[in-house]
């Protein structure tokens, strides 16, 4: 199993690399910060531009391999992935990015995915009853609100609730309070902060698991082996229980895996909405201001995220499905 | 349970007017089975009544939608929620119909068990079949212990003939093979002791030779447990062996009933008797035609008002189609347990000489221009030259390495002469399919050597010739369905190899309209979809596609197995037809050598990647001298009760190897009867040495064997008096 792991994380840094260095060249091709200085009050003279940009490493001179070498060597030798237009490091900040991202999204992840399958098997047992029709016509229509309108309705909500009550009980916006005080007020603070936004990803996030979960259960249901399984004795629930649940939760399992990473590099609207400065603002930002060292970076990121998603579902299917054990 | 659930098991009996015998362990009375359809209420069984005596073999034949398996599943009690079941069916006179889910489960596994058609799809992939097995005892048992299910799961798994049982417990079913699997789904369906084994098509997906091996086993766990079997089946031949009792169904009804042999040798309704003279024989040279019963079975969905079957019957008169006919008593036979029944008010016409072949009009034996013309002097239309086809074996992930050779086709060399049907039979991965893609291919770079109507792969290199080529050969698939896309109509479909020739449209809506008759289709159904057309139609439609410009040789792949008995007799009567009609050659690849010995004039039997015995197709089915040929025609069973009875039968050890593990000398070694027979001294000749291909001094027939005619290892023949 290590051996088929190293394997193949080993696969997925080549096309980390590549990837990444794909990236580069297209960021440093379209991407030029010098257009922007331009609207700087009082304008610079391009060769002062130029000479800034110097700098900091971003010689617009440089022809894109040139650059590339010089960003790569950078990376390979002292682990800096460089600096922005407007001179700072892409490693201090993004380690604070990752953090933010990461706090923001993991609570509602591991409730979507509990959540979800849990409402995919529930309403599969009760196919076209009241329970499944309700629940799966939710799963439809959330599929169809756009994420910052579903996001809107929450805070709204929320504010409602405030209001209502008269009195500050959740943060629709903000990671924390400044200047609150540690221990447990800092802990009510964050719990406040947290509620908004974990809320509504996990209420407008599970449905693509309940209909998947819900789809493969019943693709298993009326399965021979479930058939055999009643023929031995087993009541239709057991049997179902036993028999098809397992085997109807590999596609979800390898579909999980794969949803992790969209969510983390992906969750734009969402550090937008609820003012959680994140790795997906960060990159879209990037792209704005033209900024080629941090746009990689966010990209690299994200190839990385995925490479751990598919080596989880490779190692999420071996653990439900024999057939693909590894020697 | 519509109407009767207020009904105790005897007040439904006394309805149905039928009291079972004290002793039958397992007594249907009145099933019915209804379904709700976007066409409206499918009555899928429509009154089966029948006695199973303990130990007996009650055998349930009819073709695909005859509610057959319907039936087994009702009795089961597996059927959809939504399914509406009458009647009754007692188990050991405790009613077993009605009964919840819950109830059920005390019975099913432990009194019924049951072992289904397909053990691909039968086993659940994600648990080791120990695990299945112990399952199945776990339900039934639950103090025993787990030693003690260990050791039964072994035990089961040795009577099923698995080797090395212990290990095998932690094997996954993705392990084994078919044969394998079915032999697992039968050590379930025996775990617990059943009284009542019901066996749905259980070899219907399985080469013959495993076929042969798994009905094997089904007897073994017959005479271990002491169950009486219902076994379903589509093939007259499988159940002539082991059945007491027959029950023919049609239409959701049971037609005739009456003891094998009174079924076989004294069918009453035309409908039997049609089947028993559709099924081509493997034992007999036949020089006729076979019965065709035209038509299909009616729509379960309307009511019936006359005889089911009055729509396809050579005989029907006015009365027939007024009132269905019950199952009435043939006069003058003793009867016994199910007692000898026909559905037909003209059973007393049909006595034992009443000949099929007349009274279905079957056609005369067609013959061919070429059919006087001597072998030799007849125009080869494809040669074939030591044609082999090896795939590599690779491992890794990263830098593939070579471990071993698949020898699909190794060193193929035959030809096919003007007018004449060459088969090429043999197991599943024997190499018969990738022989047909050999051929396909037609490509220079191919090893060995392929000519079609006199031009070789190795000079027809450029567009034109290859061009040329494939109007000489056209192909006709296994699948009819798959074949015909379904969204071009019939016209679309048969036009579109004439388009490609350039014809112009008036010619070719001519030559469409003669296609149509050609293969016995409405020529004013040209518009109509795929679809709307049965499964033989389509197949007529797959031919005709396939002579539309008017190939020399047609390939045909596996072109009748996926039909129905009726209905195959009618498109190979269509195949023999246009043989003799258009000069055609056909080569034929089959699993099935009754139809081989019925349509072929050769035939050749490939062994993995090899041909081991090739010749006239009456030669080699009379006299077969390789091991291979031996055991595989030895293992077609028979529609003939008294023959099976006393055939000597060869069963085959094991799978076919893997290529892996084939043998420096005969690849036949693992598995051969004679082989196993021989003195150490002469095995190493098989073991070292490969046998050519060639014949004896007088023989018609070339075999790859150094001991034809050798002595057949005793472990290794059975019979069943």
């Amino acid at each position: 199993m290590l051996k088929y792991l190293m394997k193949r994380s080993g696969i997925y840094l080549i096309m980390i690399f590549l990837t990444t260095s794909a990236g580069y060249f297209l960021a440093v091709s379209s991407l030029k910060p010098a257009v922007l200085e331009q609207e700087k009050i009082p304008r610079p003279t391009p060769e002062q531009v130029a000479a800034s940009f110097r700098g900091l490493g971003l010689d617009p001179d440089k022809n894109a391999w040139e650059r590339y070498l010089d960003w790569l060597w950078g990376i390979v030798t002292r682990w800096d992935w460089g600096r922005s237009p407007n001179g700072a490091f892409v490693n201090a900040e993004f380690a604070d990015r990752v953090l933010v991202s990461t706090r923001l999204f993991i609570a509602s992840i591991i409730l979507t995915l509990i959540i979800g399958v849990a409402l995919g098997v529930y309403s599969a047992a009760r196919q076209y009853k009241v329970q499944d029709r309700v629940i799966t016509s939710y799963s439809y229509l959330v599929h169809i609100l756009p994420a910052p309108i579903a996001y809107f309705l929450v805070q709204l909500g929320a504010i409602g609730i405030n209001e209502a009550v008269g009195q500050r009980i959740f943060f629709v916006t903000g990671i924390s309070t400044p200047g609150i005080e540690p221990g447990w007020p800092a802990f009510v603070d964050l719990v406040a902060h947290y509620a908004v936004p974990t809320f509504a990803m996990t209420i407008f996030g599970w449905a693509g698991y309940q209909i998947a979960q819900r789809q493969y259960l019943l693709d298993n249901v009326n399965a021979d082996f479930v058939r055999t399984a009643r023929a031995k004795g087993l009541t239709r629930n057991q049997a179902i229980r036993k028999h098809a649940l397992r085997v109807s939760f590999i596609p979800v399992a390898q579909s999980i895996a794969f949803t992790i990473p969209a969510i983390f590099t992906g969750g734009f609207f969402a550090e937008a909405i609820f003012a959680w400065p994140g790795i997906g603002l960060w990159s879209i930002q990037a792209i704005s201001l033209q900024d080629v060292n941090v746009a990689t970076a966010t990209l690299a990121y994200g190839s990385v995220i995925f490479a751990i998603g598919a080596i989880l579902a490779d190692f999420a299917t071996t653990l439900v499905d024999p057939r693909v054990r590894v020697q | 349970m519509s109407t009767n659930t207020s009904q105790t098991p005897a007040e439904r009996l006394r309805d149905a007017g039928l009291y079972a015998p004290g002793d039958a362990v397992l007594s249907v009375r009145d099933l019915n089975v209804r379904f709700n359809s976007e066409n409206g209420v499918v009555h899928a069984v429509r009154g089966v009544d029948f006695d199973l005596m303990p130990g007996k073999t009650l055998g349930i034949v009819g073709e695909s939608g005859s509610g057959k398996s319907v039936t087994s599943m009702a009795i089961m009690g597996l059927l959809p929620e939504t399914a509406d079941i009458t009647g009754s069916v007692r188990f050991k006179g405790k009613e077993l119909l009605g009964l919840s889910d819950k109830a059920m489960c005390k019975h099913r596994g432990s009194d019924i068990a049951m072992v289904f058609q397909d053990p691909l799809s039968s086993l659940t992939p994600v648990y080791t079949v120990g695990h299945q097995i112990i399952e199945a005892l776990t339900v039934h048992n639950p103090t025993m212990s787990k030693q003690a299910k260990e050791a039964r799961a072994i035990e089961l798994l040795r009577m099923v003939g698995i080797p090395s049982p212990k290990d095998r417990l932690k094997a996954f079913p993705h392990e084994f093979s078919g044969g394998m699997r079915q032999r697992v789904m039968i050590a379930i369906a025996i775990a617990n002791d059943p009284r009542v084994l019901i066996a749905d098509e259980p070899t219907t997906a399985l080469d013959v030779t495993i076929q042969a091996q798994v009905l094997e086993v089904l007897h073994t766990a017959q005479e271990e447990t002491g169950a009486a079997v219902v076994m379903i089946t589509h093939d007259l031949g499988v159940v002539a062996g082991m059945a007491d009792d027959i029950m023919v169904m049609y239409a959701g009804k049971p037609v005739e009933t009456g003891t094998v042999e009174d079924i076989y040798y004294n069918p009453r309704m035309p409908y039997t008797l049609g089947l028993l003279g559709a099924v081509p024989r493997v034992d007999t040279a036949t020089r006729q035609s076979l019965v065709p019963i035209e038509g299909t079975p009616p729509n379960l969905a309307l009511p019936v008002t006359g005889c089911s079957f009055a729509a396809r019957c050579p005989m029907v008169s006015d009365a027939c189609l007024h009132g269905e006919p019950e199952l009435f008593p043939v006069p003058g036979v003793e009867s016994q347990t199910l007692g000898h029944k026909a559905a037909c008010i003209k059973a007393n016409e049909l006595t034992g000489d009443a000949d099929a072949h007349k009274i279905f009009h079957a056609p005369p034996k067609p013959v061919s221009k070429f059919d006087g013309v001597a072998r030799a002097e007849r125009a080869k239309v494809l040669e074939l030259k030591d044609v082999k086809k090896h795939f590599p074996l690779l491992k890794g992930a990263l830098i593939k390495r070579r471990i071993g050779t698949v020898k699909a086709v190794d060193g193929l060399s035959f030809d096919i002469r003007e007018g004449e049907c060459v088969s090429i039979v043999g197991e599943s991965g024997c190499g018969k399919t990738t022989t047909l893609l050999e051929i396909m291919e037609f490509h220079p770079d191919q090893v060995g050597e392929v000519i079609i109507g006199g031009v070789s792969n190795k000079v027809a290199t450029d567009h034109k010739t290859k061009m040329a080529m494939r109007k000489e050969m056209q192909m006709v698939f296994q699948d009819p369905t798959g074949a015909l896309d379904p969204r071009f109509t019939v016209y679309e479909v048969l036009a579109e190899p004439l388009e490609n020739l350039g014809m112009p449209k008036a010619a070719i809506k001519k030559r469409i309209m003669e296609l149509m008759k050609l293969v016995g289709l409405q020529p004013d159904h040209v518009n109509r979809f795929p679809n709307q057309f049965s499964g033989g139609q389509r197949q007529r439609i797959g031919i005709a596609r396939a002579l539309a410009v008017n190939p020399k040789l047609v390939v045909l792949d596996e072109p009748v197995s996926a039909l129905d008995v009726s209905v195959q007799a009618g498109v190979i009567n269509l195949l023999d037809k246009l043989r003799a009609e258009l000069g055609l050659s056909y080569l034929m690849v089959a699993h099935d050598l009754s139809v081989v010995r019925h349509i072929s004039d050769r035939v050749a039997v490939m062994y993995l990647g090899k041909i081991v015995e090739t010749g006239d197709v009456d030669d080699v089915f009379d006299n077969p001298r390789h091991p291979y040929t031996r055991a595989l025609l030895s293992a077609i069973p028979v529609p003939d009760p008294t023959l099976e009875r006393t055939r000597e039968r060869i069963i085959l050890q094991g799978d076919l190897p893997s290529p892996l593990d084939a043998p420096k000398g005969c690849n036949f070694a693992t598995r051969c009867p004679v082989f196993a027979a021989l003195p150490a001294a002469k095995q190493e000749k098989c073991l070292n040495l490969e046998p050519p291909l060639a014949s004896e001094k007088e023989g018609t027939q070339d075999f790859a064997c150094f001991f034809p005619d050798g002595e057949i290892d005793a472990d290794m023949l059975v019979v069943h008096a």
